[in-house]
């Protein structure tokens, strides 16, 4: 293999797992943005998505609509979560939400095992996208690509409806001081539904899109949670474009660290982290701690 | 006179002391005469969540079929075994705390399950101290019947130089020449990989290099290009649990296993039913396989498929026999009191569903055969399941007493 070829697959692989990365360090950020909690049940939507897409693609025998179901009914079970328990202690301190958040992780992590079993289960990529195409002569799996390519749509989609939607406007004007839109007419008990619902459905869309990879298994709430983190903590707890820069950096890190210095792969996420902390304490983007 | 009776402050205390041994002391008769009547309490800190929470939940519901099948026919000696189930999501210091728990706090004095090696490591230091009997049901690494060996411990499992044993046994005779090896990067993986690379060089075979993966990565692809420059025919996998489904997943989707064949310490049914097709051709040592032929796996598979509706899994084959050693042992031994269960568990005799387990006096490992499975498609069957395609005796499959190493 080529050098050439070498750095060419594993930049495009980079570039889908920094996707995988971002619906998980999106989700995160937006939701601490708007009402400053850290959601520790991120892991678990994720597993969640995951086999919700499972069970809807077997159902079906249909990936998409597994692909398109999975973040909605999760988004909604996420969005109900908000409107019948979160929404009773905003007047609380933040020790409250980590208490119920980890509580739902571990509800979530019991349901699906009660529900689905404690085996891996095997969710196949569509016929459509599981070939390989050649990259200078090397053969690449066709689903990495549609994963990065499904990573650049919805960042720019997220971007766009952050920037461009009236509810967008409002999320942005909410997480910037929600008592002035409180006053300016602005039902902020639905806007924090609703990005409580699209974070979760953003973290489920990551479960259903990795399942391919590493099939629908319990063990995969616990070892994606500690990246959505440090990819937020990177970025800048809140900011939109520093979970993106999160996401692409800890993605490029994992590949090229595995296969240039597999002994240190695991530290090199933490020493990226370390470093950014020092030269920014509040993160890449975020506002100053 | 009676004002001279002032009793001094030690003889009150005495009598105090006195007094209450008096009122403790049935308590203590109670908990010893319990020890030889009470239920068989058999100790599982399993790693029930976590990467290898698929294979605990199997030890789990191997031993939970025993004890209802074993209670049902009236128990071991006429008492009903007794499972503490702790989950310990495989993290080693969890591990002993829960078994300490077990031992200190409910009297139990056998110990299986302990899933990951790097558990079983950490808690056999302790089982003198303890006073406790742990029989292996699934640890691979070849350390605890070698240089870790305490005398209260036994493995009736096959481990992982045995499983790499028969692996190498069949490539003396394959035409597979350059090999490479992916393991995971704790005590049983480079344990597994460092017993096939000796055993590759004993058999004039190239081995072309090693790579060891964290437990719980999820993106394989780094090592499924590593493994493809590295020019070898094959691939020797020390995986597990959800490690193994991913790395076969992306295999395939790399479509690696074309250019390179696949064999694998350990062939696991869990993992092929999560994988499907990725895991055709995968060529490995079985554990246990619910194929093999013998008439004790025919009537145990029967059972298990009436209870659970399917057929039994690695580690739930591999956690039925380790009952079954437990079972004989306390018979012979007439209780479960480690002075006398050790010397009864040595040199050990059962036929098992896989055939004769003798267990050795020398170093504490069950002798028992050796298979290699190929992964194909059989009609009647929804996924691909493991077909045996040789068997080795197991004197040929276990190491020299006390080591990991093999004479030829």
């Amino acid at each position: 293999m080529s050098t050439l070829a070498l750095l060419l697959t594993q930049f495009v692989n980079a570039l889908s797992q920094a996707a995988l990365l971002f619906f998980l360090g999106v989700g995160l950020t937006l939701i601490f943005g708007l009402m400053r909690i850290v959601n520790f049940a991120h892991g678990a939507l994720y597993m969640l998505g995951a086999f919700v897409g499972y069970s809807l693609s077997s159902w079906s025998g249909n990936y998409w609509l597994a692909l398109a179901g999975a973040p909605v009914l999760v988004g909604l079970f996420g969005a109900a979560f908000e409107f019948s328990i979160l929404r009773r202690l905003y007047r609380r301190d933040a020790h409250a939400f980590l208490m119920v958040t980890f509580g739902l992780a571990l509800v979530v992590g019991e349901a699906v095992r009660l529900i689905w079993g404690s085996d891996a289960l095997q969710v196949p990529a569509p016929p459509l996208l599981s070939g390989v195409i050649f990259l200078l002569d090397e053969p690449f799996p066709v689903y990495r690509l549609f994963l990065a390519a499904t990573g650049a749509v919805v960042a720019v989609a997220i971007w766009q409806f952050l920037e461009r939607s009236r509810l967008g406007l409002l999320i942005r004007a909410t997480s910037q001081n929600a008592d002035m839109a409180n006053a300016l007419g602005v039902d902020i008990k639905l806007i924090r539904s609703c990005v409580f619902g699209i974070g979760c459905g953003l973290a489920a869309l990551g479960g259903v899109l990795a399942a391919p990879l590493v099939t629908a298994s319990n063990g995969m709430a616990a070892t994606v949670i500690i990246d959505a983190f440090v990819i937020v903590i990177i970025g800048g707890m809140g900011s939109f474009l520093g979970s993106l820069i999160g996401a692409l950096l800890i993605g490029f890190v994992q590949v090229f660290g595995n296969y240039y210095a597999p002994d240190f792969a695991l530290a090199f996420m933490y020493l990226v982290m370390l470093a950014v902390l020092v030269v920014r304490p509040g993160g890449l983007l975020g506002k100053e701690a | 006179m009676f004002g001279q009776f002032r009793p001094s402050r030690r003889a009150m205390l005495k009598v105090g002391l006195a007094g209450a041994a008096t009122v403790a002391s049935p308590a203590i008769l109670r908990l010893g005469a319990e020890a030889q009547t009470g239920p068989i309490k058999i100790g599982m800190p399993l790693a029930l969540t976590g990467a290898l929470g698929s294979v605990g939940q199997q030890q789990k519901r191997g031993a939970e079929l025993y004890a209802k099948l074993q209670n049902a026919k009236g128990g071991i000696l006429g008492r009903p075994i007794e499972l503490l189930i702790e989950d310990t999501a495989g993290n080693p210091a969890n591990c002993v705390r829960k078994a300490q728990e077990m031992v200190e706090r409910r009297d139990c004095r056998l110990i299986t399950g302990v899933t990951l090696s790097s558990e079983a490591l950490a808690v056999v230091p302790k089982l003198a101290e303890w006073d406790t009997i742990f029989i292996s049901s699934d640890n691979g690494d070849g350390r605890l019947t070698a240089e870790s060996l305490v005398p209260n411990f036994f493995r009736a499992n096959i481990s992982g130089p045995m499983g790499t044993r028969a692996v190498s046994l069949y490539l003396r005779s394959a035409k597979l020449q350059k090999f490479y090896a992916l393991g995971l990067d704790y005590a049983w993986g480079h344990n597994s990989v460092q017993v096939f690379e000796q055993e590759a060089l004993k058999s004039k075979k190239e081995f072309l290099g090693k790579i060891f993966a964290p437990t719980g990565t999820k993106d394989y692809s780094p090592y499924i290009t590593k493994i493809r420059q590295s020019g070898a025919d094959a691939v020797f996998l020390v995986l597990q649990g959800d490690d193994n489904n991913a790395f076969l997943s992306q295999a395939q989707q790399y479509r690696l296993p074309e250019k390179v064949k696949l064999l694998t310490e350990i062939v696991d049914l869990a993992s092929i039913r999560a994988v499907g097709d990725a895991s055709l051709g995968l060529i490995g040592s079985s554990r246990y396989s619910f194929t093999y032929d013998h008439p004790l796996n025919n009537e145990f598979v029967a059972v298990w498929k009436k209870e659970h509706g399917t057929v039994p899994d690695t580690f739930e084959g591999e956690q039925w026999q380790c009952m079954k050693v437990f079972e004989a042992g306390i018979i012979k031994a007439g209780g479960i009191e480690a002075a006398k269960l050790r010397p009864a568990l040595e040199d050990i005799e059962i036929e098992s569903v896989k055939g004769k387990v003798h267990i050795r006096k020398c170093d504490h490992q069950g002798v028992q055969q050796g298979f290699m499975v190929e992964v194909v498609k059989k009609p009647g069957f929804e996924t691909p399941v493991p077909e045996v395609i040789a068997t080795y005796p197991g004197d040929s499959t276990t190491p020299t007493c006390n080591t990991m190493t093999f004479k030829d």
